[in-house]
């Protein structure tokens, strides 16, 4: 494990330092709090620190204030160790943001217990933090395919409309479903269905770029969101991704099955005065005259003239 | 309070503190040759800082002195240096010069005692 060393009194760094080596410790040392700040600064810097209070540049408290402003990297656990041993001075470092504090000189013993205690306290927030993101992908991701399950991929259109409409962009909306996908599972039962729906979403999430979303919709039914994505390229990004789901059979344990996707498709700027549910809405007509027009094909929603729009959908 | 001009009789480092601390003789070898080095400077920046009643650089001097001399356990002298420390920090400019004065009385042996360390502890 990492561990920052700041302290300008080179003795007591240079004692530290080699107490930490033998402890298996991966020891950075620097001799100003400066120093010590851009190193907790850094993305992959160390989680743990041994600050001395008195410093030049920027005292130990002063580098406790700083990182504990900055809340988009993982906890660091901070010890001060000093000299100073009033009550008041340890009242003083631990109100600027220190997890411990040590006196000097200190003791080999307690020093490498206090640090083990530290990273207990770091063990601990490292599981919370991955049960929090564990939960927060389960709440946001469908079980089965995991893309975005509905609450998401709407709301995350919903963000994309807005960011288009303030940038004058355009985003593609594609609202797609399975063709005859009802007689799969009826033939071949759900866990074949299943392996379908897992393979398309594969199949879905290799046809998009890196910023692009996709979503499950429905049960068969999934929603891709381009972003910056012109107009005008919007039904030959379509048929991409019909292609690609349609290109070779899926593998399932019943043996190969044939799929093959209907997409009705949507570009913002042709519906700019229209709330996400009617964009939804018309993506869905644009899709329901695929699936008349034979199933496996493309279709354009066609924008709705601004009168015509109802009064309450008009922004 | 040791009188001015004091030299202890006894050794001026503690031996069994500081062996209880540093176990390794290369460590203890390389901590001295560390102190060595920066001590004589610190003690002139005090001395200077001290001469000019720069209160700052006398508080920012000993401070140093102090940490170092803990870190070898010359335990009486560490003490005169928090003294020092004190005075810089609230600016007291009495018995100032009579504390650097007895500071320097008892380091005076200092470099040749630690010198018998290394010395000592070699196999």
């Amino acid at each position: 494990m990492k561990i920052l060393i700041a302290d300008d009194d080179r003795m007591s760094r240079r004692l530290i330092e080699k107490t930490l080596e033998r402890e298996g410790y991966e020891v950075i040392a620097v001799d100003n709090g400066r120093l010590a700040l851009q190193q907790l600064s850094l993305s992959d810097g160390p989680r743990m620190a041994l600050l001395d209070w008195m410093m030049p540049e920027l005292d130990g408290p002063g580098v406790c204030r700083e990182v504990r402003k900055q809340h988009d990297r993982p906890y660091i656990h901070i010890v001060l160790v000093t000299s100073r041993g009033s009550k008041q001075d340890v009242v003083a470092g631990l109100e600027a943001g220190a997890d411990d504090y040590l006196t000097k000189p200190w003791d080999a013993a307690e020093l490498t217990a206090r640090l083990r205690v530290g990273q207990r306290i770091l063990q601990l927030e490292d599981r919370l933090v991955e049960a929090r993101e564990t939960m927060r992908f389960k709440a946001t991701h469908d079980p089965l395919t995991s893309l975005f399950n509905r609450g998401s991929i709407v709301d995350l259109l919903a963000r994309e409309l807005k960011r288009t409409r303030r940038e004058k962009g355009s985003t593609v909306v594609m609202l797609g479903d399975l063709d005859h996908f009802k007689s799969v599972n009826d033939t071949y039962g759900h866990v074949v269905g299943d392996e379908v729906l897992r393979e398309v979403a594969r199949r879905l999430m290799a046809s998009i770029r890196s910023y692009d979303f996709v979503g499950r919709y429905g049960g068969e039914e999934f929603l891709i969101v381009l972003n910056n994505c012109d107009a005008t390229e919007a039904v030959a990004r379509a048929q991409e991704v019909r292609n690609k789901v349609a290109s070779h059979p899926v593998q399932t344990i019943r043996g190969p099955l044939q799929i093959t996707l209907s997409l009705g498709v949507l570009a913002s700027p042709d519906w700019d005065l229209h709330l996400v549910e009617e964009i939804l809405g018309q993506a869905d007509s644009a899709l329901y005259q695929a699936k008349a027009d034979g199933r496996n094909c493309v279709r354009l929603a066609k924008p709705t003239p601004v009168h015509d729009v109802p009064a309450r959908l008009v922004k | 309070m040791t009188p001015q001009g004091h030299r202890p009789s006894q050794d001026t480092v503690n031996r069994t503190e500081l062996l209880a601390r540093v176990d390794d003789h290369e460590m203890l070898c390389e901590l001295i040759v560390i102190f060595k080095e920066d001590f004589p400077q610190l003690l002139l920046s005090l001395q200077q800082a001290v001469a000019r009643e720069d209160m700052k650089n006398v508080e920012a001097a000993s401070h140093a002195l102090k940490g170092m001399l803990r870190m070898l356990s010359v335990t009486q002298a560490a003490v005169t240096a928090s003294r020092l420390e004190w005075m810089g920090r609230e600016g007291k400019t009495p018995g100032m010069a009579g504390a650097l004065t007895l500071l320097e009385n008892q380091v005076a042996d200092l470099l040749p005692e630690l010198d018998t360390y290394t010395v000592k502890a070699k196999p």
